[in-house]
């Protein structure tokens, strides 16, 4: 029987630091026994384990599309992610997974999709951009805002870069506050929204980021006429073992490890909510 | 089903040859705490209380403490056998002899969420190995309770002193002797069994059990109705109603632990050295504060009112949405073990009162 507790041995092939405050690091992982990969859709997450300190969870930030590495990007705020900082090049360390659901990218194909991202929730977001521009031919319009409360906390700086060179894919990047070099948008990820003003015609969307910026974006998407039932977002609670047993992560009668962490707001309005 | 007796003092003999086949547990009094031990050489006769031990058997199939895996120099090995703790040379079936009704009835509502394969309502699609290593081809011998405690419910949870849920073999003290009366292919099987000291019971026998039924049957008091619980409570979240049932609990556990029902568990690694260890699972429980406290401090249960509400929509709510029965059995342990006298009863009578008091309102 499949023993849904036992962590598969991976290595980092790559390791990059991710903001100018180095509280994030990126880590592309490859399976040590090729066997062992498997499928997966974004919104997905794994858990990842140091042996000895524990494990946690994290959103699956490559594309399903990219063969070569699974990407997370791990911000340093406790036991297990700073033994994940601690790690070198090669070092080995544990995964479950592919775990939870998924952004419903069948229901996106031929219609317009808006990715709202805030602070470095983007990565499973980055998964779900790289996956549609990917398959880019089965979707129409891909417009992205993504910001951060400055330009050093932005992730995936490169691609972002790429990204704005493409004229089949709207991004638009924001900080908070204007600094010297930035000749972008300033600003709220919520007031953005409002600005860029995305159609609610034919379209999706998906929005990920701190509880504040998700709650001062949902009420523009609202009066943009976004309906509930095509809003989407992902969610965080504390989890042990990700797999709908431990009793930890539920809100109501639903479990953020199994049924979700991807709801709808038309779901999460008929939840009650724990604040 | 034809129905067989065995004598009391041939029990022994009984839980002998099950012995050969079997780990078996038994129930045991030590200290004045009733629990279940497992039968070694030298141990006793189980003893027969006659109505559910203090701590509950679930501990058989989910230790307080498990070893998930093991790791030596960055090399994970699953223990092969679980239960190799109480492992006995000859077997890893398990086999319990004198569980109550309700416990009994514990064990089938956790396999729904375990994910075993006879039970699968919703089990989120993953099956725990542990869980499902100890309990397969486990071998359940129930004993009715003759005399029900004052805290005992059972009878408001389509459960009573001697339903049979769960049970392989159902045992109804008759004095003397115990009626037995196979309820499942396993126990069917298992009375087959050569050279046991069990033989056909007679008439008088059936009529005497079902007279000991009827008066235990008779001890308990009227059961409330609860079907319309689970739906009661879908309105009930904002309620004040939370403050006043949760003010006096003390957060501390002692009803969940000991709770039949209750399964939370918390995930921790051992170390022993640098590179050796163990990563264990530990019961845990959502009654305390610690449960989903989060990074920056925020907790989204921070008081004994949401912790209070969680846990009772969860047996009374969650549960029956997800796995399809109410998570609780009427055991009433939690009621005995709270040191503020927390009674589950009067909090499902509140909420009922308040559900009518609000559609009266209407
Ligand atoms: C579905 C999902 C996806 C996630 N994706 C990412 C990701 O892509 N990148 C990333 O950096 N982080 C992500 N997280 C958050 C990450 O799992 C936590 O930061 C991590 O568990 C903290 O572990 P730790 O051992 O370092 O902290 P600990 O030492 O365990 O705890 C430090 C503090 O964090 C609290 N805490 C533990 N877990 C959580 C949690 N899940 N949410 C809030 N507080 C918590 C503890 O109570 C404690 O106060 C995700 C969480 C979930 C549930
Ligand atoms: S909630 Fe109380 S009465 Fe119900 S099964 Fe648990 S311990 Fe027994
Ligand atoms: S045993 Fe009583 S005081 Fe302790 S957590 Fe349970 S209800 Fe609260
Ligand atoms: S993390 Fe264990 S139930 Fe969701």
């Amino acid at each position: 029987m499949e023993n849904p507790y036992i962590p598969v041995p991976v290595k980092a092939k790559k390791i990059t630091v991710e903001s100018d405050d180095k509280t994030l690091r990126t880590y592309d992982l490859v399976f040590c026994n090729e066997e062992e990969r498997f499928e997966f859709l974004p919104g997905q997450f794994c858990q990842l384990s140091i042996l000895g300190k524990g494990e946690a969870p994290f959103g699956i930030a490559s594309s399903p599309t990219e063969k070569e590495f699974l990407k997370f990007t791990v911000n340093r705020v406790g036991v297990v992610t700073t033994a994940i900082h601690w790690l070198e090049e090669g070092e080995p360390i544990g995964l479950r997974g592919p775990l939870g659901n998924s952004y419903p990218v069948e229901k996106f194909k031929g219609c317009n999709v808006v990715i709202i991202g805030g602070g470095f929730a983007f990565t499973t977001l980055r998964a779900l951009t790289v996956y549609l521009l990917a398959k880019r031919q089965d979707f129409k319009d891909i417009t992205v805002i993504y910001g951060a409360r400055r330009p050093g906390l932005l992730l995936y700086q490169n691609e972002l870069a790429q990204w704005e060179k493409r004229d089949d894919l709207k991004l638009h990047l924001t900080i908070d506050e204007a600094v010297s070099g930035w000749n972008k948008r300033v600003g709220f990820v919520p007031t953005v929204t409002k600005e860029v003003a995305p159609s609610p015609q034919n379209a999706w969307v998906v929005v990920c980021g701190p509880p504040i910026m998700i709650k001062y974006t949902l009420p523009v998407l609202s009066e943009l006429e976004f309906p509930p039932e095509r809003i989407y977002t992902s969610l965080e609670r504390r989890m042990k073992c990700g797999v709908g047993k431990c009793g930890r992560c539920n809100i109501g009668p639903k479990y953020v490890c199994v049924d979700g962490p991807v709801f709808s707001y038309a779901e999460l309005q008929k939840l009650p909510m724990e604040e | 089903m034809a129905a067989f007796k065995i004598k009391k003092k041939r029990l022994k003999e009984l839980i002998d040859s099950l012995t050969k086949e079997y780990r078996v547990f038994i129930p045991v009094e030590s200290d004045g705490v009733s629990s279940f031990k497992e039968v070694t050489s030298d141990s006793h006769l189980p003893t027969i209380n006659s109505h559910n031990t203090d701590r509950p058997p679930k501990e058989i199939f989910f230790p307080q403490t498990e070893t998930l895996f093991t790791y030596k120099e960055g090399k994970i090995s699953p223990p092969e056998q679980p239960n190799t703790k109480y492992r006995t040379p000859n077997t890893d079936k398990i086999a319990i002899f004198g569980a109550s009704p309700c416990d009994v009835k514990s064990f089938s509502l956790l396999d729904r969420l375990f994910g075993m394969e006879r039970n699968v309502a919703k089990c989120s699609g993953y099956k725990d190995a542990y869980w499902i290593n100890r309990r397969t081809n486990a071998l359940i011998f129930t004993i009715g309770c003759n005399y029900p405690l004052s805290t005992c419910f059972c009878n408001w949870l389509n459960g009573g002193p001697f339903t049979k849920e769960g049970s392989d073999l159902l045992l109804t003290d008759i004095g003397e002797d115990f009626l037995v009366e196979p309820c499942s292919q396993n126990g069917e099987e298992f009375i087959k069994t050569k050279g046991l000291p069990i033989q056909k019971a007679a008439k008088v026998d059936i009529k005497r059990a079902s007279t000991v039924r009827k008066e235990a049957e008779s001890t308990l008091s009227e059961p409330v109705d609860i079907t319309s619980l689970k739906e009661g409570l879908d309105t009930l979240w904002d309620n004040p109603v939370w403050n006043e049932i949760a003010y006096k609990c003390l957060s501390c556990a002692a009803c969940s632990y000991l709770c039949p029902t209750c399964y939370c568990f918390d995930i921790q690694d051992e170390r022993a050295g640098n590179a050796r260890g163990k990563r264990i699972r530990v019961w845990d429980s959502c009654m305390f504060s610690l449960f989903t406290k989060e990074a920056s401090g925020h907790n989204p249960r921070p008081s004994s009112k949401e912790r209070m509400r969680q846990r009772i929509m969860h047996k009374f709510n969650y549960f029956v949405e997800n796995l399809g029965d109410f998570g609780c059995v009427g055991c009433g342990r939690c009621i005995r073990s709270c040191p503020v006298n927390m009674d589950i009863r009067e909090v499902i009578n509140t909420i009922k009162n308040v559900k009518l008091t609000i559609s009266n309102e209407k």
